[in-house]
């Protein structure tokens, strides 16, 4: 049965992180772009890092890279992959364990969206703004209505809540919440937290805003 | 963990800092310990290398 808590999603993740984690081995050419232009900074900050993929990329320009995940079972994966250029924490996207202003450079992909209530992603958002440094800037993505297979209009006001089942090998289905974003929505939501948008895009379905924090 | 981590991580719940008492470390990591809020006491473990700092909420196995 389906457990809409944060505790409940840690849990999907622990049962099909090994599995999942096999099925995530390429960064995403808008996270690799973004990591790209940036500078070389001191700390970099991965939230909801999985196996690592993306934190490999910020280890590139960042003396530090922080990777944040809620499931043991993946950073498992990620000690794996990373471990030695990446400090792996298990925490809470809405709940983050690090000091004000200590981040030069985030990403915070394809995770906001499985936060089960409004509530916890808007916490999360402010989190995030928390911790960036006064030049630091962060890439933050949301599975979005502009992706093929919902029917939901691009163009609506807001997004709306799912299940999507992950396949075990063994045939075994594991529901997934996901809170899937109209891009109006997201913008707003960004909009009303401590951060401020200084770019955004749709791209392969999913929605990308680099954003500050407000000044 | 790296111990120069310290400088950055703090307690999930107040964001105050943490005392670390370390049990087993090698050359470079701090392998297992705990973690206390100098503010609210609550205890993180740090566990085959990773701290755990998910608030308590999330880390117990809470019935569904």
């Amino acid at each position: 049965m389906e457990d809409r808590s944060r505790a409940g999603v840690r849990r999907t993740y622990e049962r099909i992180g090994t599995h999942f984690s096999k099925t995530r081995e390429y960064a995403w050419p808008e996270v690799e772009s973004f990591v790209d232009e940036a500078d070389a900074c001191e700390t970099a900050l991965d939230i909801g890092c999985g196996n690592g993929r993306h934190a490999a990329l910020l280890a590139d320009v960042a003396d530090r890279v922080v990777g944040l995940d809620a499931s043991r079972s993946l950073l498992d994966a990620a000690t794996e992959r990373v471990g030695s250029r990446v400090s792996l924490l298990l925490g809470d996207a809405s709940r983050l364990p690090l000091a004000d202003d200590c981040v030069d450079l985030a990403v915070y992909v394809a995770t906001l969206h499985h936060l089960p209530s409004a509530a916890d992603r808007r916490a999360s958002l402010d989190e995030l703004a928390r911790v960036l440094g006064p030049e630091g800037r962060a890439l933050v993505s949301v599975w979005s209505t502009a992706h093929d297979r919902f029917d939901a209009p691009e163009d609506a006001e807001t997004g709306f809540d799912t299940t999507v089942d992950w396949t075990l090998p063994g045939g075994e289905t594991v529901p997934r919440f996901y809170h899937i974003y109209a891009p109006a929505e997201f913008e707003r939501e960004l909009d009303d937290s401590g951060l401020e948008t200084v770019s955004f895009e749709i791209s392969s379905g999913n929605c990308y805003a680099v954003v500050v924090a407000e000044t | 963990m790296k111990e120069d981590l310290m400088d950055i991580i703090c307690c999930p719940l107040d964001k105050h800092d943490l005392d670390l008492d370390v049990a087993e470390r090698d050359d470079e990591e701090i392998l297992s310990g705990t973690l206390t809020c100098t503010e609210c006491g609550e205890r993180f473990p740090i566990e085959d290398g990773i701290p755990n700092l998910l608030p308590p909420d999330m880390r117990e196995e809470a019935p569904a």
